[in-house]
């Protein structure tokens, strides 16, 4: 690091830390505003959702909500920017719609997997993108399931293992290629390292490979434009950026792997105002903030003239370790760039400000 | 024998003596000069010159210039005196050695105190220098620290602003939506009633758009409010449902569990052990095709023993083992023939050679392992040599700890020799 003139490269400061009494698996922005949700479970089994609002250098609680099942995961990718409806997967496969208003009564419920959800994505909503809102759960049941809020009890689309093949955990799913009303892609992560990207214009299967090993986390670095990158992070601190404009015929995505560390990477998350930083955190509480280069040229083509993409590279920005227990989630804020929260397995929630990433 | 240097030249003052020493040719460097406190040498081989002063000198600072093929050496007198010699006359052999020798002593002491005290300064200086590392490393810290704690400072004045601003829109936008509501209710009003008078008109329209509606959305409020939302969004997708197949592993654990390695090798070795033919070409040449094929023979003999055909079955294993001798099944099989035949020895021998080929310890050849050790334990056991016996069940347990027989044959197997060594 250059010590020159001051702290040139991006710093992570960590602004607010808030010690939990439970299990944090999830936080989240509520969009347009400075206050954020924790979902989580509590040591009786029980669910909780808990609204905090950032006030000067400490987490106010705003409201806290018990739900009978605890809870994995959550979006507000899938409602409007009026009524910043939450959806959640819990460990028993339901995926409800809570309007943090009125919680009582969930908006939307169904039953949605025999077991528990483990990774939830909305797209349509908040004004980003075009198109029905919809919302897809991954669960360890191996199935993936697009839903339609406007639809009841029956998913819109439906990805799960051949009759009597035998079924691998989906760990991870995300949303991609949503620019117009049409256009949709689904991808999926799973246990055994198979990364499957599903079309749901055409209903079909458009790519898939295999990373050897688990993929904890996938994400597209933009749901709402023509599929550009996908970076997919797994076990033993690996992580693959895909180049998704161009598909070759036998190869796939060109790709380009870095190993980050020796622990699990948990999540990865594209800032929302640069579609080439993103963040992933790891196992041993660390967090890495990268940095995408692309290539002179994206795409080239091979011995028999087919188009084949070029991968480009991966800079470290910045890495801060804060905590000894995996990070295992992390959210951009939408509204302030460089704001970011990030829950960790030692029952803390943090609140962390990069600096200088108007700089890169 | 060396060779003496004596043409040498003195003259001296009360407190110095001058000494000129020709060389003869020889060249003179600093290592050459032996200088003690009585004594003096110059040793260029093969010339030397050995002096035993008249009395002692300061030999610390007393000097010796090379030149020109001479010494000059320049010796300050302990105690200012005139010498009568150079050397000390009455020398005799026994003084001048001993003087000789406490002069190399006294210069090694010499020596040796130098160095200690070359050592201790060294290793003050080093401390120094250690600190002063030290105090640059903690300012250098400490900078560091203060430029982060004020961009930490300006990072929260700036996320307050922000945060004030966010405060101020909220407040903002929910002024507009109010007095928007008000304004669309009056046109939504209007609209309302016309849409409900084309309605009742046309019926065939009102199924028609009754049906598309419904089709829409299920469950929801006023078919109106949800026709004004339906014109900006799509209906939702028809369900439909993408099959999935997940990349076969011949190992299903995943890559860090897995010994890979192990595994690698395991799978190598039984792939070349099928391709392995040890064949004596001329006693084969009247078998049949398939007689010459171990599998073959492997089935074979697996049939017999399964009749009871025990001797049948041995000699099928007999021969697929000269076939390809790597392949630890035919091992396994055969020893379970020998135990019916009460072959013991063979049953032992075999199965310990198929334990051979059955490294290395995979989970693919768990199996095979438990049932080498159980076989072999039978044998021992049958043999009276209990103890050999409960340490392969003792194995096959550890391989397989569920599997109930085992447990309870070498619970007597246990009792049993017990029993006999109260016995004996």
């Amino acid at each position: 690091m250059s010590v020159g003139a001051g702290l040139e490269r991006p710093q992570v400061v960590s602004h607010v830390q808030q010690g939990l009494s439970y299990t944090v698996f999830d936080c989240k922005w509520v969009p347009r505003s400075a206050r954020l949700l924790c979902l989580g479970s509590a040591a009786r089994g029980t669910g909780l959702i808990q609204l905090y609002e950032l006030h000067g250098a400490r987490l106010e609680l705003l409201r806290e909500i018990e739900k009978p099942k605890p809870i994995k995961c959550g979006t507000f990718g899938a409602t409007s920017l009026q009524q910043r409806y939450l959806a959640t997967g819990d460990f028993d496969g339901n995926l409800n719609i809570w309007n943090l208003e009125a919680p009582e009564i969930p908006v939307y419920s169904v039953k949605g997997h025999k077991e528990i959800i483990n990774s939830i994505d909305g797209v349509g909503g908040l004004g980003i993108g075009e198109g029905a809102p919809e919302i897809v759960t991954g669960s360890r049941d191996g199935t993936v399931k697009v839903w339609d809020p406007r639809q009841k009890d029956t998913p819109v689309a439906n990805m799960e293992p051949v009759q009597g093949e035998s079924k691998r955990d989906c760990w991870t799913v995300a949303f991609g290629n949503a620019y117009n009303q049409e256009e949709r892609v689904v991808c999926a992560g799973y246990d055994n390292g198979d990364i499957k990207l599903f079309d749901l214009k055409t209903m079909s299967l458009r790519w898939e490979t295999n990373i050897k090993n688990g993929v904890c986390s996938v994400e597209f670095d933009r749901k709402d434009i023509n599929m550009n990158k996908l970076v997919a992070t797994s076990l033993e601190g690996k992580f693959h950026v895909f180049d998704l404009r161009t598909q070759h015929p036998t190869k796939g995505f060109a790709s380009v792997s870095e190993k980050a560390q020796k622990s699990t990477i948990w999540q990865v998350r594209h800032l929302p105002q640069n579609r080439d930083i993103f963040m992933t955190s790891g196992g041993s509480g660390s967090l890495h903030l990268w940095k995408y280069e692309y290539p002179a040229q994206r795409s080239k083509k091979d011995s028999e003239g087919s188009e084949m993409g070029v991968a480009g590279s991966v800079n470290l920005l910045q890495n801060v370790t804060l905590s000894t227990q995996p990070i295992s989630s992390l959210d951009w804020s939408p509204d302030k760039k460089g704001l970011c929260v990030c829950g960790a397995f030692d029952q803390t929630v943090r609140v962390l400000i990069v600096t200088k990433l108007n700089k890169i | 024998m060396p060779v003496w240097l004596r043409e040498s030249s003195w003259r001296q003052t009360l407190t110095a003596v001058y000494l000129e020493l020709p060389l003869r040719g020889a060249r003179a460097t600093p290592a050459n000069i032996f200088c003690g406190e009585q004594y003096l040498k110059v040793s260029i081989p093969p010339f030397l010159f050995e002096a035993i002063l008249y009395a002692p000198i300061d030999d610390t600072n007393s000097t010796a210039k090379i030149e020109n093929g001479n010494i000059f050496f320049t010796l300050y007198k302990k105690e200012p005196a005139i010498w009568d010699s150079l050397t000390l006359a009455n020398a005799d052999k026994e003084k001048l050695q001993h003087l000789r020798e406490n002069a190399v002593l006294k210069a090694h002491e010499k020596a040796k105190e130098e160095t200690e005290a070359k050592k201790i300064t060294k290793q003050e200086h080093k401390k120094y220098a250690l600190e002063a590392t030290m105090k640059l490393e903690e300012a250098e810290r400490k900078r560091i620290e203060d430029l982060k704690e004020k961009e930490r400072q300006k990072v929260a004045k700036e996320l307050e602003l922000w945060k004030k601003q966010q405060k101020d829109a909220d407040k903002y936008e929910s002024i507009q939506k109010k007095r928007e509501l008000h304004q669309e209710i009056k046109p939504l009003k209007e609209r309302k009633n016309e849409k409900m008078n084309k309605t009742r008109i046309p019926n065939e329209g009102t199924s028609k758009t009754k049906l598309k509606s419904t089709k829409g959305c299920h469950g929801s409020s006023s078919m109106f409010s949800q026709n004004l939302k339906e014109e900006q969004l799509p209906a939702p997708r028809s369900a439909a449902t993408i099959k999935v197949n997940f990349t076969p592993r011949v190992f299903p654990t995943a890559l860090r569990e897995s010994r890979v390695a192990e595994e690698e090798e395991w799978l190598h070795k039984q792939a070349e052990a099928r391709r392995v033919i040890n064949s004596d070409l001329s006693e084969l040449e009247d078998l049949k095709e398939e007689e010459k094929n171990p599998d073959w023979l492997k089935d074979k003999g697996n049939k017999m023993f399964a009749m009871g055909n025990y001797l049948g079955a041995v000699n099928a294993y007999n021969l697929a083992v000269r076939l390809n001798n790597k392949l630890p099944l035919l091992y396994l099989n055969r020893a379970a023939c020998h135990l019916k035949l009460r072959n013991l020895h063979k049953a032992i021998e075999d199965s310990s050679k198929a334990l051979e080929l059955l490294t290395p310890p995979v989970p693919d050849n768990e199996n095979a392992r438990v049932k080498a050790h159980v076989r072999r334990g039978t044998a021992f056991c049958q043999l009276e040599l209990y103890t050999e016996g409960l340490q392969d069940y003792e194995a096959a347990l550890k391989i397989n700890p569920k599997n109930k027989n085992i447990e309870e044959d070498a619970e007597k197997i246990r009792h049993l020799i017990q029993g006999t060594m109260q016995s004996s």
